[in-house]
């Protein structure tokens, strides 16, 4: 090649220069480019319909015993907060998952991302049972979690602290159900967010997120009663999910209150867990028979 | 020869810093992976090129330890390869992170600057590790060069091939961990280590033959070494296979029985014999690891993934050979210029190094006694203040958790110590007192980096009481909040805006400043300047940071948090010291 060294700094800076100059237009860049209109809830809805028409399985479920108390240090002792959903009354129809599209601000995925199943919904429907992370009390995931992002609070909680996610996935891999989901687009820019409540942050690309059960609304009435002053139960509190199930499927409350309408009505039930899950000491459980 | 080479890895490399780039851009979408199989390509070819990184260490410093004779050119030629493939092993879990710029908080950095990194968690073990590995690497390979030419190298280069060789061993024993540690069946058994050891040396093996091939010149021994690796992956395959039951033929084939026409002297005596058997064994390997990442099958396959491969061969193969040639003076030295001869003889005489010594009297341990003691010290330390952490956090772990990360800790300490410790005698003892100071003087400043200079806690929220800003104290305020109103709205403060304010009003820097953007310093002339309703309504409504209120706090309440905190900045800072020492006593 006749290049000599003058020739083939100044094409060098030539490209250099050019490419800057490319950089200083006015035209946004590929990805604001495909910034769009904030969508619809009737896409939120056609998505829902469109992941629970996906064929899945349905999950092996085996006897559990009533949650308890938490082994890990520093846990409360008068609470551990979580679900019993009642598969007798549950007939799939997959309003919770809208509700908690709406209530946690969960965003759309792309079409490619649909195709491959990526849906970023923290329920769903596993051969037509609602599906969401059981908050393990021995969660698999916070083990793995190498910077501590993924956490348990001690009201029995796996909660995700989204500014500590480095997005190393390790918690994804470890979880045996795949309940946890990982933000592969940065929805904001693509338009894929719709901010319907406020009191959610809108997750930022690379992070893991997964049901919080409704963590903001118990740390809202935990505040108002530790403003007041006295003992916090939960009681009043209610999830997303819970609350828009037609058949009142769902029930949300304190394992360790015996007042509270979970305990109630888990007692006269037997419990279930996905097998998988079962050992690891699952907060939210299934209801079957009994009575 | 090496320019054709250079050519085929930079035509490699090219569209693999396109994916690359892509990759990065567009996060870990752009590779195949799902909601199922969160790993994809990129820890499939860090457990690859790290095992690749295995090979030089393991020849070089093992088989010096373990006295079988070997040429220095095989073996610094070995060695920086270990080096090139760690640099391309590093490259791919950072790339692997959805958001890269937080990988920093992986290192177990604890409760000092705010990050407390999970020490229970493997990936932290492996950070730790390779970061040690790369270290001890890059002194081993710089010792065994100085050697020939100094007495002090030479002395240094056995003991430091003695801390060396655990280290081999546990680095990929804790790589092997990232997947054994889980819950996902197909990675889960207890001979995973052992596994992801042979698989390691055998690959690397591999690698080295196919140098010497290049370099003109072959070593017999490796090549049965490789033979012998190839039938010891092959006992762990149908080890697995019984277990679990799942085989991949074709890792089977490419990596176990196509090397065993190495019993064909027609195969083993052609080069182009020995290269294809080298690269159908790296291949075998390859798509062990890819299949190992990926349980349930390999999905939507794409064209990132290849160029991913691509980056990580082309890379490797460029940064090789512009550092092969660069050193090929060091490399080659006085001995013969490679590829002159056709068979290696061990030609440097025995140095009666055959003689007996009494248990614990070598001279390798005579000289690596003080630099271990130091590095058991210095672990002890690091391993009481994490377990002191811990407690003190309320953070469940078992101490079979934090046994991975001596090594690591011992190895680099002893190893830095075991190089310092000549050179100090070197220079003087004049010479020695500045360097220890200068040592010292950086370890202080290392320190204050590691600690964190601000990370004052802001005692203010430790006291849970709150009895800090006495109500009764505050200037006569009746026109704006009755004392009532003030106790009302103290403890909405305190529970609802103390977290990321401060209760003194004053941030609490230690939760903020790892976690968002510090808060605006609300004193006194700049709230008078933004004025009381435009802060009710950043209240209300929320602001870059500030999460809206608006539905959980009453407007007539955020208007009296207002003036809270407006008294809050009127009042004079608590003392800084007071308030840690009521901190330490909870």
């Amino acid at each position: 090649m006749g290049m000599d060294r003058r020739e083939f700094i100044k094409w060098c800076s030539l490209l250099a220069v050019g490419s800057m100059l490319g950089g200083c237009r006015k035209l946004p860049f590929v990805g604001d480019a495909a910034k769009k209109d904030l969508p619809s809830l009737k896409m939120f809805e056609a998505e829902v319909r469109r992941a629970m028409s996906k064929p899945s399985h349905r999950m092996e479920l085996v006897r559990v015993p009533m949650p308890g108390r938490l082994k890990t240090p520093g846990a409360s002792l008068e609470n551990r907060f979580g679900m019993a959903i009642d598969l007798d009354a549950c007939d799939g129809c997959g309003k919770c998952i809208l509700a908690c599209i709406q209530e946690n601000n969960i965003p759309l995925v792309t079409e490619d991302e649909a195709a491959k199943g990526r849906f970023m919904h923290w329920i769903e429907m596993r051969g037509g049972v609602p599906f969401m992370c059981a908050h393990c009390g021995n969660a698999p995931c916070e083990r793995a979690c190498p910077t501590g992002a993924a956490n348990h609070t001690p009201d029995g909680l796996s909660a995700m602290m989204y500014k500590r996610c480095t997005g190393s996935r390790y918690c994804g891999a470890n979880c045996p159900e795949h309940a946890r989901k990982f933000n592969f687009n940065d929805a904001v820019q693509q338009g894929l967010s719709l901010k319907f409540n406020d009191k959610v942050p809108v997750r930022s690309k690379g992070v893991m997120e997964k049901c919080s059960l409704c963590l903001h609304r118990l740390q809202d009435d935990r505040l108002e009663v530790k403003t007041a002053g006295g003992v916090w139960r939960g009681r009043g509190v209610n999830t997303a999910c819970a609350e828009a199930c037609p058949k009142k499927a769902i029930v949300f409350g304190n394992w360790l209150d015996p007042d509270s309408p979970l305990v109630k009505v888990a007692r006269r039930r037997d419990l279930y867990a996905p097998a998988d899950l079962a050992g690891f000491d699952p907060s939210i459980v299934y209801m079957m028979g009994g009575k | 020869m090496v320019r054709i080479l250079f050519i085929v890895f930079l035509c490699l490399l090219a569209p693999g810093l396109v994916s690359m780039g892509y990759s990065l851009w567009q996060g870990p979408a752009a590779w195949s992976v799902d909601s199922g199989v969160f790993w994809g390509m990129p820890i499939s070819l860090f457990v690859f090129w790290i095992g690749l990184a295995h090979a030089g260490t393991l020849i070089s410093a093992i088989f010096l330890v373990l006295d079988v004779k070997m040429e220095r050119r095989t073996s610094i030629l070995a060695e920086l390869a270990t080096l090139c493939a760690l640099v391309v092993a590093v490259i791919f879990p950072l790339m692997h992170l959805g958001v890269i710029q937080n990988f920093y908080m992986v290192a177990p950095y604890m409760e000092s600057r705010g990050s407390m990194a999970n020490v229970c968690s493997p990936l932290v073990w492996d950070f730790c590790c390779i970061l040690a590995y790369g270290l001890l690497s890059v002194v081993y390979l710089v010792v065994h060069v100085l050697a020939d030419k100094s007495a002090v190298a030479a002395s240094i280069h056995r003991p430091l091939a003695w801390l060396l060789f655990p280290m081999v061993l546990w680095v990929h024993t804790i790589v092997s961990l990232d997947f054994a540690a889980t819950f996902v069946p197909a990675w889960r058994g207890a001979f995973f280590p052992i596994y992801f050891i042979v698989g390691a040396v055998f690959s690397g093996l591999a690698m080295v033959n196919i140098m010497l091939c290049a370099e003109g010149y072959r070593m017999r021994q490796l090549e049965k070494l490789m033979l012998v690796g190839s039938w010891f992956l092959g006992a762990f395959l149908l080890w697995d296979f019984a277990l679990k039951g799942n085989l991949s033929v074709t890792v089977l084939v490419f990596a176990v029985l196509l090397p065993q026409l190495m019993f064909v002297s027609a195969v083993r005596e052609s080069t182009l014999g020995r290269v294809l058997i080298s690269s159908s064994i790296i291949v075998g390997l390859l798509l062990e690891r890819v299949f190992l990442v990926f349980p349930s099958g390999v999905m939507g396959f794409g064209w990132v993934d290849l160029g991913l491969i691509c980056f990580g061969f082309g890379l490797f193969g460029v940064i090789f050979l512009v550092a092969r040639l660069k050193l090929s003076r060091v490399i080659e030295g006085e001995e013969v210029l490679m590829g002159e001869v056709e068979e290696t003889v061990p030609k440097r005489p025995a140095t009666g190094r055959f003689s007996y010594f009494a248990p614990l009297t070598t001279p390798e341990f005579r000289m690596l006694r003080f630099p271990l003691l130091l590095g058991i010290i210095a672990c002890t330390l690091f391993l009481v203040w994490v377990v002191g952490c811990l407690e003190e956090n309320g953070i469940a772990f078992s101490d079979a958790n934090l046994v991975p990360l001596t090594c690591p800790i011992i190895t680099t300490v002893a190893g830095i110590v075991l190089c310092l410790r000549p050179l100090v005698m070197h220079i003087g003892k004049v010479g020695g007192a500045v360097m220890v100071a200068l040592a010292a003087l950086l370890g202080v400043l290392a320190g204050m980096v590691y600690g964190g200079v601000t990370s004052v806690p802001s005692g203010a929220v430790v006291s849970s009481t709150g009895d800090m800003l006495d109500v009764g104290t505050l200037p006569d305020s009746t026109s704006t909040l009755d004392s009532v109103a003030i106790i009302r709205t103290k403890a909405v403060f305190e529970a609802r805006c103390a977290g990321c304010h401060g209760a003194d009003g004053r941030l609490n820097e230690k939760f903020v400043r790892e976690y968002y953007p510090v808060p605006q310093n609300l004193d006194v002339s700049r709230m008078d300047a933004l004025g009381e309703d435009s802060l009710v309504n950043v209240i209300l409504n929320g602001r870059t940071n500030m999460n809206p209120y608006a539905g959980r706090i009453s407007p007539q309440m955020a208007r009296g948090l207002v003036r809270y905190m407006r008294l809050l900045a009127e009042t004079p800072a608590v003392d800084n010291a007071a308030t840690q020492n009521e901190g330490g006593d909870e």
